[in-house]
């Protein structure tokens, strides 16, 4: 009798390979690097250069590996991070071969020669891939004996990264996340052989012959923070945390960055009760690993010295003075139920609140305050744009739009929206999704901004203002993109600047209607996107269903615990109507939560309204324009001291709990359920745990999703002509400006783009004015005076930045798409 | 990417000449390198300024043009004299007397007792008479060990003497004939020629165009033809 | 019992008033400890002044009492306490935990942190037992100068590490008298 050998091949997949590792068979996917291989198996093999996310250098020669190819040997160890898996592959690693284990020791060796025994006083010290590798990996003595070569300390590259060439693998992880991930390259490989170094064009030894010193441009990115955290060395360290503290003294803990709408997932690092540093966390659906240099650097808001911690009152002097929570809540409350009681009250919530918090402000507009007076845009803001937030934004999730629909789409269309400066983690998704995906992207916009060049973007470039009518044209004069977006996974970003662009959300509905393509709001704010599901708006209720129906309002009553028929019927006034009634004496009083003036559509008359209005109350972490007006100033926690939601611009859930415990500072959730208290109501929102059970409970969602947002469209013909000698203005805000939430922040300060006027050289010489020199733009309420640079513009439209440093509302009174004079030189 | 103040350093000829360099290559980038002879044709040497205009016409950055501009070392980054004269210290030179005619030229070209370091001028760059000095890598051309260059141009079998010959000539404002190649001019006219631009008189082109070899190359290669010397075939061939 | 017993045990008293004393008058008299006495820190100098401390917080790290607590900052060219780039801004013992261990003193990569034979560690007020910066210095001796000040000794970073000790003699650092054995009523 014969027995059959039992068959114990594997199956190999399609698409699949076969290979040994260390005598282990293993089954990989095509195109895997070895490196990955082995980590699957659990064999770690050192590596510098390698990361995930980046493209495949072999720059460090740490990873080598022995690799036996058809049965024969390759002749020499090969880089395991460069080597992808082949059928029939014979990998032995340092686990299993010698000639690997002292391939990579002399490879540490070598690295360490030229590396200063910096250890002690080295930020990465404790926390170091090349102090932990070679702790693990390298020879425990080495034979050089001779002198090493060494440069300066530290050389700073921009005002927040320091750079210590001693230090330095070369394994060129910055300069190709520079360049791969955020399209800056502006640190590159400088000089040759032993004298080979990572600068920029500043500390090149390269001189200008008119000064005779070295000069060029600094390493000036918007995500530059992240070389910090993937430098596997100390080389790069970042000037704000310097000598701060070692990694053994810090406590982490997980959080979700507050600046923007992208969401990111953060660490948050401190040390005896103070923030050291924050980095970017680990979120492949979001943030990849990725951070901004705002949401990384700017954190010290929390902690700065004129933070309000104890609650304020105006004494008969009209002097804010320190008082009790319970005199500052009696006196807020009395005020607050005569505001009611005659002509009303309205709330103001501003964008950067928690999904919490906002909706205890809704809970208090509508159940404390009787009234749909509630408005978070404190910004320019339209009727149509909350139709259109209605009818196409509140309720989505993720599984509309998401990270990943960005990286799968064919075509990206960004209306209204600059990626870069309004949601950076949605612009390095564009970059990644255009560079390694080929989605093509569009933007309709004025000029060929870094993000449109970044994004190996296509410019629809349009006058300010004209927005609707190129998105009405797109089927008439560009139909390749008609084309792209009428494929099924096609995505249009809509920016929140395009609340100021009268008919654009009605163009931008007709569109998707007509090519079925999805589209996306991102705002600006961490906050907005859950102000509006918390229906922190005067239309919608939690959820999103209209406050207009009857029973949507029937169905929240209920929940509330309140008396049926209680809850107000008529919609709400917004952001500007609340402001124009309190300011004429139609409201009573307001409830402002951390709003800042000189974001308002119209500043002046936001603050002659909150000067004229009978009560103020402000819940605020630092002293503001509106603190300024209040009667009562009642102190929130920031994010670090507290628990909450935020939904990012997908609709994502982003929870977060307190990095800083024990402050005793108090969420805006629980002071305002106090409040309410006071005025004899319950809101069930003394912690962010009992609201988001409440308002998860509590979300009504209508069946009919709003209305058409062509109801309060106005006339989206074209821009009216701009009077002689003006010209129309494009305006945004850049990413790191003069932004509440980035004071004392100097080294971030340093990396702000510069404040420049723009414009084309038919422009400019049309109005008088010479490149490099400065020009005024102005309107009756004032004048800006800028330096001047030449861009594709189109013809008598200038640009400058919205608040930097000085708020172009405030001092111009005017906002995007608005006509202003030109001139040339100072005023 | 920041914008450069219009340039004054470049006229309106070099911003032709460094278009036509571009719409040679079918990618912007590889024109870097003739674009950086280019811009030291002008200035003798690359500038910020050469920098930022090369990054403006390729639409690189400051630091990555800066980073091509630092690694080749025919790349100059401080003001040249208006010859470059370069000597072999690569191991064969040197050992036929490279080292020392590089040491020699140093000591003779210093001042106040200072030897001329590597890539330092003698007399004020760019004036009639002005030499930069430096030791080069391999020049190619060992069977006439030990050799210098003067602006590219090989001055074969050196010695100490005349090298200093060599270069006092040179320092009084003559030009010398090389020992093969076209006649000498000065460091900035050759930036051009690297860069892809030549003169366009006859002389130059019977000089360039003539045998440039030396006897001593070939006379290897005489030999073997003589005598029936072949190359062993290669191993494949063999088993083929 | 014999009935001598009693009057044995008066024997030892009276034949021990003849031998010598060993009752330590303390504190009237004060002994100085054995010369290796693990007594209280000190954060020694560089022979100009400097401090040697470069904030590296390595003793915190060994410290198994969790009794130390450092933070380090930038020395400027301005503002200079110790060679280097980093020097310790603030730099706490607390007495009340430490054990005496001395790892801290292994762990210090600059031989700043030394223990002398001080050994009255004792207090009504637990404040005043955690020892700050100013408590743990070594005292300046001849020569010396108190930071801020710039590297004195030498040309170059070289000469103040390889020379600093001779060059410092010239400026009139008694001879034989490194910082971390100063004599103890230096340290009073």
């Amino acid at each position: 009798m014969t027995i059959a050998p039992e068959n114990t091949e594997t199956e190999v997949p399609e698409g699949h390979v076969k290979l040994v590792v260390d005598g282990e068979e293993v089954i990989a996917p095509e195109g895997e690097l070895l490196i990955r291989t082995a980590e699957r198996l659990g064999t770690v093999i050192p590596r510098f250069c390698d990361h995930p996310l980046l493209d495949p250098a072999g720059a460090c020669r740490q990873c080598l590996v022995e690799v036996e190819m058809n049965g024969r040997p390759m002749p020499k160890p090969q880089a395991s991070c460069t080597m992808t898996v082949a059928d029939g592959m014979v990998v032995k690693t340092q686990k299993s071969s010698r000639v690997a284990e002292k391939a990579q020791e002399g490879v540490m060796e070598l690295l360490l020669i030229n590396h200063p025994l910096d250890c002690p006083i080295c930020d990465k010290g404790g926390e170091c891939p090349l102090q932990n590798q070679a702790m693990a990996h390298g020879r425990s003595t080495s034979r050089f004996v001779d002198t090493k070569r060494t440069f300066p300390k530290p050389i700073s590259i921009s005002t927040q990264v320091l750079l210590d060439r001693e230090r330095c693998v070369l394994c060129q992880r910055c300069t190709r996340f520079s360049d791969q991930i955020a399209g800056d390259p502006f640190i590159d490989l400088l000089e040759r052989g032993v004298h080979q170094q990572i600068g920029t064009a500043e500390t090149a030894d390269i001189h200008n012959s008119a000064s005779h010193t070295s000069s060029g441009t600094p390493f000036q990115s918007y995500f530059s923070g992240n070389t910090i955290q993937i430098c596997p060395v100390g080389a790069l360290t970042s000037a704000a945390y310097r000598f701060r503290s070692r990694p053994f003294d810090l406590v982490s803990s997980p959080s979700v960055c507050e600046h923007c709408s992208s969401g990111c997932a953060l660490r948050t690092d401190f040390r005896r009760g103070k923030v050291m540093r924050r980095l970017a966390g680990d979120d492949p659906d979001v943030n990849e690993e990725w951070s901004c240099d705002k949401g990384r650097f700017a954190f010290r808001y929390a902690a700065a010295k004129d933070r309000i911690r104890k609650p304020m009152v105006r004494d008969e002097s009209g002097e804010l003075v320190e008082a009790s929570w319970t005199e500052a809540l009696r006196r807020a409350a009395d005020a607050l139920v005569a505001a009611r009681e005659s002509n009303g009250a309205g709330v103001l919530t501003g964008g950067r609140l928690t999904v919490e918090d906002a909706y205890a402000y809704t809970k208090f507009a509508r159940i404390t305050l009787r009234s749909n007076d509630i408005d978070f845009r404190a910004r320019p803001h339209s009727a149509e744009e909350l139709d259109f937030l209605a009818s196409s934004v509140v309720g989505t999730t993720p599984e509309h739009v998401s990270y990943a629909s960005l990286e799968k789409a064919s075509a990206v269309l960004c209306v209204a929206f600059e990626p870069e400066d309004e949601s950076p983690i949605v612009f390095l998704r564009l970059r990644k999704a255009a560079r390694d995906k080929g989605t093509k992207v569009f933007h309709i916009g004025q000029w060929t901004t870094s993000s449109v060049r970044k994004t190996f973007g296509e410019l629809l470039a349009c006058e300010p203002g004209g927005e609707a009518a190129a998105v009405d044209g797109i089927a008439e004069h560009a139909k390749d993109l008609d084309a792209a977006l009428s494929s099924d996974d096609a995505v249009v970003l809509v920016g929140d600047r395009a609340a100021e662009v009268p008919g654009l959300f009605g163009a931008v509905t007709r569109l998707a209607e007509r090519t079925g393509t999805r589209v996306a709001w991102v705002p600006r704010r961490a906050g907005e996107r859950g102000a509006l599901e918390a229906g922190a708006v005067p239309t919608l209720l939690p959820g999103g269903a209209p406050v207009s129906d009857a029973s949507a309002r029937a169905t929240l009553e209920t929940s509330w615990g309140l008396d049926s028929g209680t809850m107000p019927a008529e919609p709400g006034r917004d952001t500007a109507a609340m402001l124009a009634a309190a300011a004429s004496g139609e409201l009573d009083a307001l409830v402002v939560g951390g709003v800042d003036p000189d974001d308002l559509p119209d500043p002046a008359a936001a603050r002659e309204a909150l000067a004229n209005v009978g009560f103020v109350l402000s819940l605020e972490m630092r002293p503001s324009a509106v603190t300024e007006h209040a009667d009562v100033v009642l102190p929130i926690a920031p994010v670090d001291e507290k628990t909450g939601t935020f939904l990012d611009w997908e609709g994502r859930v982003r929870p977060f709990s307190i990095t800083l415990e024990g402050t005793g500072a108090l969420p805006d959730c629980r002071v305002l359920d106090t409040l309410a208290v006071e005025m004899d109501a319950d809101l069930f929102t003394q912690t962010a745990q009992a609201a988001w059970s409440d308002f998860s409970r509590s979300r009504v969602v209508s069946a009919h999703q709003g209305s058409n947002p062509d109801q309060h469209s106005r006339p989206a013909a074209s821009t009216p002509d701009t009077p002689d000698g003006t010209v129309r203005l494009a305006t945004w805000r850049q990413l790191i400006d003069n932004g509440s939430l980035q004071v004392e922040e100097p080294h971030l300060a340093g990396t702000a783009r510069d404040a420049v006027l723009r414009m084309s050289a038919a422009t400019a010489e049309r109005h008088g004015v010479t490149r490099g020199e400065r020009a005024t733009i102005s309107t009756e309420r004032g004048a800006l005076t800028l330096p001047v640079e030449f861009t594709d513009l189109p013809d008598d439209v200038v640009w400058a930045p919205a608040r930097s440093p000085e708020s172009i509302r405030s001092v111009l009174g005017a906002g995007h798409g608005a006509s202003v004079a030109l001139s040339g030189g100072a005023r | 990417m920041t914008q450069v103040p219009e340039s004054t350093v470049f006229d309106a000829d070099i911003h032709a000449k460094a278009t036509e360099i571009i719409g040679r290559y079918p990618e912007a980038r590889s024109a870097l390198l003739p674009m950086l002879h280019l811009v030291q044709s002008v200035q003798g040497y690359v500038s910020q300024e050469g920098i930022s205009f090369c990054a403006e016409k390729l639409d690189l950055t400051d630091a990555e043009v800066s980073a091509v501009a630092t690694f080749y070392t025919m790349y100059k980054r401080k003001p040249c004299g208006e010859h470059l004269v370069s000597v072999c210290t690569n191991t064969l030179c040197a050992a036929m007397g490279g080292d020392a005619i590089y040491k020699k030229l140093q000591d003779h070209l210093g001042e106040n007792g200072t030897p001329l370091g590597h890539e330092e001028t003698a007399g004020t760059p760019g004036e009639t008479g002005s030499i930069t000095l430096e030791h080069a890598e391999c020049l190619a051309a060992c069977d006439l060990a030990p050799v210098l260059q003067v602006n590219y141009e090989y001055f074969d079998n050196q010695t100490e003497q005349s090298a200093v010959e060599l270069v006092d000539a040179l320092r009084k404002g003559e030009r010398p004939q090389p020992t093969r190649g076209a006649s000498l001019t000065d460091l900035k006219s050759v930036e051009l020629q690297l860069a892809g631009f030549f003169p366009e008189d006859e002389q130059f082109a019977t000089d360039v165009d003539g045998p440039s070899a030396a006897e001593e190359t070939l006379r290897g290669a005489k030999l073997a033809q003589e005598r029936g010397w072949v190359a062993p075939a290669m191993r494949d061939e063999e088993t083929r | 019992m014999g009935m001598f017993d009693p009057l044995k045990g008066f024997g030892v008293t009276f034949a021990t008033m003849f031998k010598k004393v060993v009752t330590e008058q303390y504190p009237e008299d004060f002994y100085p400890s054995a010369p290796r006495w693990h007594g209280r820190h000190q954060l020694n100098r560089h022979p100009d002044g400097l401090e040697k401390c470069v904030g590296c917080e390595l003793c915190a790290w060994a410290c198994p009492a969790d009794a130390i607590f450092v933070e380090g900052a930038d020395n400027t060219e301005e503002e200079r306490y110790s060679p280097g780039e980093r020097y310790g801004f603030d730099y706490q013992i607390n007495y009340l935990r430490c054990i005496g261990c001395g790892l801290c003193i292994e762990a210090c990569p600059t031989r700043s942190l030394t223990m002398v034979n001080f050994y009255e560690l004792a207090d009504d007020d637990r404040r005043k037992l955690i020892y700050t910066k100013e408590d743990l210095m070594a005292p300046l001796l001849p020569g010396m100068e108190e930071p801020p000040h710039p590297m004195r000794l030498g040309e170059n970073e070289q000469d103040y590490y390889v020379q600093g000790p001779e060059l410092a003699r010239g400026r009139g650092v008694p001879e034989g008298e490194t910082v971390e054995t100063s004599k103890e009523e230096a340290i009073q």
